[in-house]
């Protein structure tokens, strides 16, 4: 009896793995997965997932979730792929002075997904949403500058500000639905699901630590109506995963921080990868308060730090294989391709030499380093009142490029007799408010409106977490803010960035590059450099059979 | 034994107070649960500073403790300290996924390790014994995170070259599957092997140990001596007794593994109990992460006790009292 049941329990597993090994599906790459119904459905790999789904509160803050929710919730504007504002839901939008007065004027017949029209009064829900104190909204930047917003008819908003506000076209990029909201705890709305929507596409549901899934919204009257019928965000956190998932089927586009696997992914037969610079730029912040090194506030030692290290260099080895020809940043605010905008000003006004690094130092009489630069050196100088030249390198861990760009640092500085130490941890990013480190690696994103670029770096700025303070440079910054003509807000920031390369108080490197991977049986998929992300023309994507 | 056994847990109470004193202490010190807000350009202060109030970030380490043992005790773990959700939901939901993954890798480990240790044992030396135990010490020393890599590799590789889909490499379930179970065990077979790869060589090597020990001991050769055959011998009076540390040694392994295979599930970008913690704390949201420490250290003691009771059960000379 025993044997048998021995011999029986075997069967049983052998049942059990036969079972599992044979339910390898043959044909189709996707393969368990339904065969696409009519439409077709996109399934992106997200490496976040959202914790909430309202965008405008504080736990809805983040990136994943605006890629979401954007193609649920439309306003004025968007961003199209080449940075430029697009009208969205509005046909014009007026501008007008004394008062400063932005008169926008509604496509007609715009319905929300329950078929209730979008009117002028959304306009009204959405300022006094944003600015009801009692909710826990995360910027209320630009709507504490409007003073009222009146509705002479249906399809008009007249926003009437207190005084000139530049970054104008940032505001009501969501409507929020008059009709929804009102009577509502909005702290509660829009945890779970989204049960409206003015998009091409509306929320279907969320299986929380899975995916979350959009279906094609039909009253959508703004633009075209979606050509697929569901896209579907699978949260893969892991970014080799990510790729695996890209390169097994299990996901159709990925938009993957920049990574070394990207070169062996763009050989892969069927798969597109599109590149590009984003408003994004990764630069080496100087640390110039109390917590800060003492030698980083003398200007001369700021000045050797920079001379010493190769950007270009650093950019060839990071990207060379992803990103090939990638020019070196010479500008905090404006990006290169920005062309209108960007002026190249002295980051580095000696440019990269080691030589010059050394006699910099030497000539305000610091001691204990080479006198010429040797890749073998290992002595530090020690500069007068200040001490040694040695500084804690703060980043992210497990970041590949990031690690490499401090490796190319620190040897090229060590070269020189200044000293890196490495500083890379996980959540780096509670360290930065508390200015309690020397330098810190990491990457700034920004939009098209350079609005973002003031509060890092006026003094005093709610991200300005390197003590930096020149009156100068706040008096241009701030007058930028509300300068309404695009010409001379240009020119007044990039007097302020002029001045901010003779200060040094961070060293910009580049534009980070992003990338889209998609199989190249998704259509119509286009890269977008800013926060509206990949789902920004979802409508427009096709699904070949 | 029950005497023993609510010995057993008014000695627990105490020891965790004093780790979720502990663990509080040190990730409200080590964190800044608004840190990726402060980040945010033109974030509105107004609303920061009413979360520190209303969280009471501002209080000392022994007052918000005190807080959160209220909220914990009162409203099942209470709300994240940043957008005020329920934690009890995802919780639950991420335990459920772990006890999947787990309990299943568990018993495929048991069931090989069994059958592994005791052939071993009973085969000493032979070619089966020097194999497996060669794999057991592979198996010990290879990083869970390099094998998870290299399985997903290998299943994608196929996949490419033969356009056949074994199993998946990320998430607990695809979009729309036609047969719902058959789709999680796709999905749950990575994992479960790597889980199982370590337990297996670890489990093994117990098993061949003890089995080894009993099958030389006086009471076996006397029972080959009065005629029995050898399979009898070893199941019937060996086997049972070479089980002890092997129960002891799972039980005790199942405890801590139920907190979630931290490496495992973050490669495989399951949503269990492991993500959950290592996302929680790197936000910095102490809320979450006491949360998952209470349910993990209850694991671990519910699983001492079990492994207690368990041995007293195979080994009848054992009582408590």
């Amino acid at each position: 009896m025993r044997k048998r049941s021995f011999w029986l329990a075997l069967a049983a597993l052998a049942a059990v793995v036969t079972m599992t090994a044979g339910g390898a599906t043959a044909g189709s790459p996707q393969g368990a997965l339904k065969p696409a119904a009519a439409g077709g459905t996109v399934i992106l790999g997200a490496d976040q997932e959202p914790k909430i789904l309202n965008p405008f509160l504080t736990d809805g803050n983040l990136y994943w979730l605006s890629v979401i929710v954007g193609q649920v919730f439309e306003g004025s504007y968007e961003l199209n792929n080449d940075g430029d504002y697009v009208k969205e839901m509005i046909t014009d939008a007026a501008v007008t002075s004394n008062p400063f007065t932005v008169t926008y004027k509604l496509k007609p017949g715009l319905k929300w997904s329950d078929g209730t029209a979008i009117t002028s009064k959304d306009y009204v829900s959405t300022l006094t949403t944003i600015m009801n104190k009692n909710w826990d909204i995360t910027s209320r930047a630009g709507y504490e500058e409007i003073q009222r917003v009146q509705t002479p008819n249906a399809l008009t908003a007249r926003v009437v500000f207190k005084k000139p506000f530049a970054a104008w076209k940032d505001l009501f990029g969501a409507l929020i639905p008059a009709h929804k909201v009102k009577g509502q705890n909005f702290n509660n709305t829009w945890a779970n699901s989204i049960d409206i929507s003015s998009g091409p596409f509306k929320f279907e549901r969320w299986q929380k630590g899975s995916q979350l899934v959009l279906s094609k919204n039909t009253n959508y009257k703004s633009g075209q109506q979606a050509k697929i019928n569901q896209v579907v965000f699978r949260f893969i956190p892991d970014t080799n995963t990510q790729f695996q998932a890209m390169r097994g089927g299990e996901v159709d586009m990925i938009a993957p921080q920049p990574q070394l696997q990207i070169a062996d992914i763009k050989k892969q037969a069927g798969i597109k990868v599109q590149s590009g610079p984003e408003f994004a730029w990764e630069h080496l912040d100087i640390q110039l308060g109390n917590k800060g090194h003492l030698a980083l506030r003398q200007p001369y030692v700021r000045q050797a730090l920079v001379t010493g290290i190769n950007r270009g260099q650093i950019a060839e080895a990071l990207y060379k294989e992803i990103a090939p020809g990638l020019p070196v940043l010479r500008n905090a605010i404006f990006k290169p391709f920005e062309k209108s905008k960007y002026q190249a000003h002295a980051w580095q006004p000696f440019g990269f030499s080691q030589k010059k690094a050394i006699s910099l130092l030497r000539a305000k009489g610091c001691t204990g380093g080479p006198a010429t630069p040797s890749s073998k050196n290992t002595d530090i100088y020690s500069c007068p009142g200040v001490g040694k030249l040695s500084f804690r390198f703060f980043s992210t861990a497990g970041n590949q490029l990031r690690s490499l760009a401090f490796q190319i640092m620190q040897k090229q500085l060590k070269s020189v007799g200044i000293e890196l130490v490495n500083r890379f941890r996980t959540g780096v990013f509670s360290v930065l408010p508390t200015g309690d480190w020397d330098l810190f690696l990491f990457t700034w994103i920004g939009s098209p409106d350079p609005s973002g670029s003031v509060e890092i770096h006026k003094c005093k700025g709610d991200q300005n977490y390197n003590a930096y303070c020149n009156n100068k440079v706040t008096k241009l910054l701030d007058a930028s803010q509300n300068e309404v003509d695009p010409t001379k807000r240009v020119a007044l920031m990039n007097e302020a960035d002029k001045l901010m390369a003779k200060d040094l108080p961070t060293l910009p490197l580049f534009a980070r590059p992003g990338f889209l991977i998609s199989k190249s049986s998704v259509g119509n998929v286009l890269k977008n450099p800013t926060s509206e992300g990949p789902t920004w023309n979802s409508e427009l994507w096709t699904v070949a059979k | 034994m029950l005497t023993y056994v609510i010995r057993r847990v008014l000695y627990s109470i105490p020891v965790l107070f004093a780790a979720s004193f502990l663990i509080f202490s040190f990730v409200a010190l080590a964190s800044d649960p608004l840190q990726f807000l402060r980040m945010q350009p033109r974030v509105d202060q107004t609303t920061i500073q009413k979360i520190i109030v209303r969280e009471h970030l501002e209080e000392p380490i022994p007052v918000r403790y005190v807080y959160w043992i209220k909220e914990a005790t009162t409203n099942k773990f209470g709300s994240t300290l940043i957008g005020d959700r329920p934690i009890w939901p995802d919780l639950s939901r991420v335990m459920k996924n772990t006890a999947q993954l787990v309990i299943a890798a568990e018993l495929l480990a048991i069931l090989l390790a069994v059958f592994i240790g005791v052939y071993s044992a009973v085969r000493q030396y032979s070619a089966f014994d020097y194999s497996f135990t060669t794999f057991s010490f592979l198996g010990l020393a290879t990083p869970v995170f390099w094998l998870a890599l290299m399985l997903q590799v290998l299943v994608v590789n196929i996949f490419l070259n033969y356009d056949i889909r074994i199993f998946y490499v990320s998430n607990l379930s695809s979009t729309d599957p036609d047969n719902f179970l058959l789709d999680r065990i796709q999905h749950l077979a990575l994992p479960v092997i790597v889980i199982a790869v370590a337990s297996v060589a670890q489990y093994s090597r117990y098993m061949r140990a003890a089995m080894l020990e009993v099958i030389n001991s006086d009471y076996v050769r006397t029972a080959r001596a009065k005629g029995l055959n050898e399979r009898t011998v070893v199941m019937k009076h060996a086997f049972r007794n070479a089980l002890i540390p092997l129960a002891t040694v799972v039980a005790l392994n199942l405890g801590g593994v139920l907190g979630g295979a931290v490496v495992t599930e973050t490669v495989f970008s399951l949503d269990g109990m492991g993500l959950y913690f290592i996302r929680n704390l790197v936000e910095g949201d102490p809320y979450p992460v006491m949360a998952w420490l209470m349910i993990t250290s209850v694991m671990i003691v519910f699983f001492n006790l079990v492994a207690d009771i368990v041995y007293g059960y195979l080994d009848p000379r054992v009582r408590y009292d």
